[in-house]
């Protein structure tokens, strides 16, 4: 009986609990297939439990299959090895025979293996020769000379490395050179008693191996020029090139030492590695703090003059001094995040690093006067005006001291000379805005700032004068003389808008002329019987002489001769004039405007450029 | 009072000037210059916009990095080029048309200096006001080029900046450590060679040098200059002249009004 009968007779929903039920019975069947040899009834008694009984399994180990072939066939077979310089040995070895070879080798089983060669040993290929570099007479001599090594010692060490595979502790181990007798030959006794026998030198195996190396790569570049090398080549031709004998020596005496020391000692040096460490530390914030302080002692300097301050009344004096000075810079700091105003008082941060030579220069000249100032202020301190007075002063002071700091900034900034300013382009200007700009700003600010058919006027003119109005290359020179042309221009284009007005008037003049000698032409064909015949000819003569001139009107020059004709005309004129009643209010607006333009004129004299409002005010008037 | 920051006070009245070329160089589609796999088939050119410094000089130690804000039409039409030491600022596209390109300089952070922006219309063909004036932005290989010289001007650079900008000239491609020295680990640094004369020629690193003479690629020189101002020179004389003619022709005309004026004037008070 499962717990879900139970359920069912309970009545009880087969949801929540039902669901885990499945797997319990996956996990029951699951080992089922494994208990074999138990019957299922066995099993069932164990419910929803598996049985703990656990069949014991007998498993033996397999058996081998036994080859049925017959047991191989072995034989002692001689080798030699070639690796070796005494070829005549041989040695012999079990070997396998081979089964085509079985019969042969059966038959001959006592004959001695000579006919047949000799199987060459495995190991013989691990017989590696190293190449040590090879040289002869000339080249040695060429290339190869050393002042501390004979031909035959530098020989003997070839041959020694070539030996012992350059395994150097070896090399060196064996190293006992002894130099032949350099005078006479021993004799046939052996008597060497005349022979200088130079005395043996020691060498450590970094001698040894500088001269390899020397040897090797200077031979390695005899045979093959070093701009022809490969990358591995080069690259090993420069290591032995360069080696160091001393810094090898040097390092491994470090190394020995370091192997060497004791359990204390190394200890020891750790603790000295630490405590550098925190004396280096140490040492930063102890700089930080200096600095700190510096920047303290920044304002009031304390090279000052302190007896005026031993009275009660100069302490006074002093905290007031603080205060106000504590205010200022508040004021000033707050003032300064809002605008930074160009002359400002170095902030801590930039004052800070230049603290250290500044004090001596600032206690030299400075804060004497100040000292001065205040003991002076301090006679009178009574007074109401006090401590106004002390703030005038305070700031008087202050103002000094940016000045002073200023000035020492200058000084300690790194003074450029003139061939350092030329090569890194610093200039000196009276007057200058901070910020980046480019230099053709100044140029597009010189157009910008007209108009927009004042720039046409005078693109149009540098066009004429074929001048682009973007420079190839703009820099200070090029900038300053196209501010000249440009200025030239506007003048240029000034008097051509001026000559442009004159011209209008001229011809207004002209106009009135005509008109009123029209009148008066008139006047005189109706008096004609009276008039002069003098007269008229010269008033055709006249008329006919402004048509052209109103023509022409920039030919100032040509106009000239004519007016001296008018003239004449308006000599002869005034006794017909006289009569002529009916264009009298014609004339009298003629002589209101007369009278303007003549004041005009007598202004325009004086200055040519104000002629458009005087010629403003006359139009007004009309 | 300056604000408190960390690069120190500005320098005052002085203005530090480093001269930079900003440019294009534009080539048509050709087998020479085949058009790259992705670009589209109206695309008729392979252009570059360029930032860089003299002769190729680094710039880098002032500039940070660029933003070229090319044609919307373009993707990712805003390009942020960031320096790397020793190589120009350049943007590579391809394209048909030519428009303005917004240019905005990032200085060092060193420098406490806001980004300026400088505009440069791509040319794709030869513009000039001449024909003379077209061939010489037409380089041997078909290339147009753009090219203009420009200054950028450090007006009161700020403490720290000043020191970046006048420290450290040598010539090009001088290292500081003994290049192949002798396996010695590091080695000592070597003294900078001394500041060569100001009319040299030579253009060494961070410095505001300029070549005297032209060189094929490198058309800004002390050359180019001096052809520029004896040209405006030359310009300002002929409008001077020109003023000058002008205003006698002025002067005459003025005594004629005048003379007409008294004329009129001493009419009118004959009749009334």
């Amino acid at each position: 009986m499962t717990s879900s009968d139970v359920r069912d007779v309970l009545n009880l929903p087969d949801g929540a609990a039902g669901g885990p039920r499945p797997s319990k019975k996956a996990k029951i069947t699951a080992p089922r297939p494994n208990l074999k040899g138990l019957a299922r009834e066995v099993h069932n008694l164990g419910g929803d439990n598996p049985i703990a009984i656990v069949p014991e399994v007998t498993q033996f180990k397999k058996r081998r299959f036994v080859s049925r072939k017959p047991a191989a066939r072995w034989e002692l077979r001689q080798f030699a090895n070639s690796g070796r310089k005494d070829e005549s040995l041989v040695l012999r070895h079990w070997r396998r025979v081979e089964e085509g070879k079985q019969s042969s080798s059966a038959a001959g089983e006592g004959n001695v293996p000579e006919a047949e060669d000799v199987e060459d040993s495995l190991y013989a290929k691990y017989n590696v020769q190293v190449s040590v570099p090879q040289y002869n007479e000339d080249q040695y001599h060429q290339v190869l000379e050393n002042p501390d090594w004979t031909k035959e010692e530098t020989d003997y060490l070839m041959e020694l490395v070539r030996d012992f595979d350059i395994r150097w502790p070896l090399i060196w181990d064996r190293y006992e050179w002894s130099p032949p007798a350099t005078n006479g030959e021993a004799d046939a006794d052996g008597d060497e008693s005349k022979a200088i026998v130079p005395a043996t030198r020691s060498r450590s195996m970094e001698d040894l191996k500088a001269r390899y190396y020397e040897v090797a790569s200077r031979m390695m570049a005899v045979q093959k020029p070093v701009q022809y090398m490969t990358q591995p080549e080069f690259a090993l031709h420069e290591l032995m090139a360069h080696f160091n004998p001393q810094q090898e020596k040097l390092r491994k005496d470090f190394a020995l030492n370091s192997f060497g020391r004791s359990r204390e000692e190394a200890r020891e040096e750790e603790s000295l590695l630490l405590e550098i460490k925190r004396i280096l530390a140490r040492s930063d914030r102890f700089n930080e703090e200096r600095r700190e302080l510096y920047n303290r002692l920044d304002y009031p300097h304390a090279e000052q003059d302190i007896n005026t301050f031993k009275s009660s009344a100069g302490l006074q004096t002093l905290l007031q001094n603080l205060m106000t000075a504590d205010k200022s810079k508040k004021r000033k700091s707050i003032m300064g995040a809002e605008v930074p105003t160009p002359s400002g008082q170095p902030t801590p941060q930039q004052a800070a690093p230049e603290n250290g030579r500044r004090d001596s220069a600032a206690a030299s000249s400075g804060p004497r006067e100040s000292g001065a100032s205040t003991a002076a202020s301090s006679a009178h301190k009574k007074s109401q005006s006090q401590s106004q007075q002390q703030i005038q002063q305070q700031q008087a002071q202050q103002q000094q001291q940016q000045q002073q700091s200023q000035q020492q900034q200058l000084q300690e900034r790194k003074k450029l000379t003139e061939h350092e300013e030329i090569i890194y382009g610093v200039t000196h200007h009276d007057r200058l805005g901070s910020g980046p700009t480019f230099r053709t700003e100044k140029i597009n600010k010189l157009f910008s700032h007209k108009s927009n058919q004042q720039q046409l006027r005078i693109t149009n003119t540098l066009n004429e004068l074929d001048v682009p109005a973007k420079l190839a290359m703009p820099t200070a020179a090029t900038t300053h003389a196209f501010e000249q042309l440009l200025a030239s221009v506007n003048s240029l284009l000034d008097a051509r808008k001026i000559t442009d007005k004159i011209d209008a008037e001229i011809k207004l003049e002209l106009a009135k002329k005509a008109e009123r000698e029209k009148a008066l032409g008139n006047q005189d064909a109706e008096k004609s019987g009276d008039a002069d015949e003098d007269d008229e000819d010269a008033k055709d003569e006249s008329a006919e002489a402004d048509e052209p001139s109103k023509g022409d009107d920039e030919d100032g020059a040509a106009a000239q001769p004519e007016d001296d004709e008018k003239e004449q005309d308006e000599d002869a004129a005034p006794s017909d004039e006289a009569a002529a009643q009916p264009s009298v209010e014609q004339d009298d607006d003629n002589a209101d405007e007369g009278k303007d333009s003549a004041v005009a004129t007598r202004k325009r004299s004086a200055s040519v450029l104000s002629s458009v409002s005087d010629k403003s005010l006359k139009r007004q008037k009309k | 009072m300056a604000p408190s920051n960390q690069f120190g006070k500005r320098v005052k009245l002085t203005q530090i000037r480093r001269p930079f070329v900003v440019g294009s160089t534009a080539l048509p589609f050709s087998d020479a210059n085949p058009r790259p796999p992705g670009a589209p088939d109206n695309h008729t050119h392979s252009w570059q916009v360029f930032v860089r410094g003299m002769e190729d000089t680094d710039i880098t130690y002032w500039l940070r990095r660029v933003q070229f804000k090319l044609h919307e039409s373009i993707p990712n039409y805003v390009r942020m080029v960031e320096g790397e030491p020793g190589k120009p600022f350049v943007v590579n596209e391809t394209g048909w048309g030519e428009f303005d390109i917004t240019i905005k300089l990032y200085y060092v952070n060193d420098s406490g200096e806001k980004p300026q922006t400088l505009y440069h219309y791509l040319r794709l063909h030869p513009y000039g006001r001449t024909e003379e004036e077209k061939q010489s932005m037409l380089a041997s290989n078909g290339e147009v080029r753009a090219w203009s010289y420009e200054e950028q001007l450090f007006n009161e650079p700020y403490e720290a900046f000043y020191q970046i900008l006048t420290s450290g000239a040598v010539p090009k491609g001088w290292k500081p450590a003994g290049g192949s020295g002798k396996g010695k680990g590091k080695g000592k640094n070597r003294a900078p060679p001394p500041l060569p004369a100001p009319d040299s020629g030579d253009v060494w690193e961070r410095t505001a040098m300029i070549p005297n003479t032209n060189r094929p690629g490198q058309p800004f020189s002390r050359e180019t200059e001096a052809a520029e101002i004896k040209k405006l020179s030359d310009a300002q004389q002929k409008t001077e002249q020109m003023t000058k003619q002008l205003l006698a022709e002025l002067k005459k005309k003025e005594e004629q009004l005048a003379q007409l004026k008294t004329e009129n004037a001493a009419a009118v008070a004959k009749t009334s």
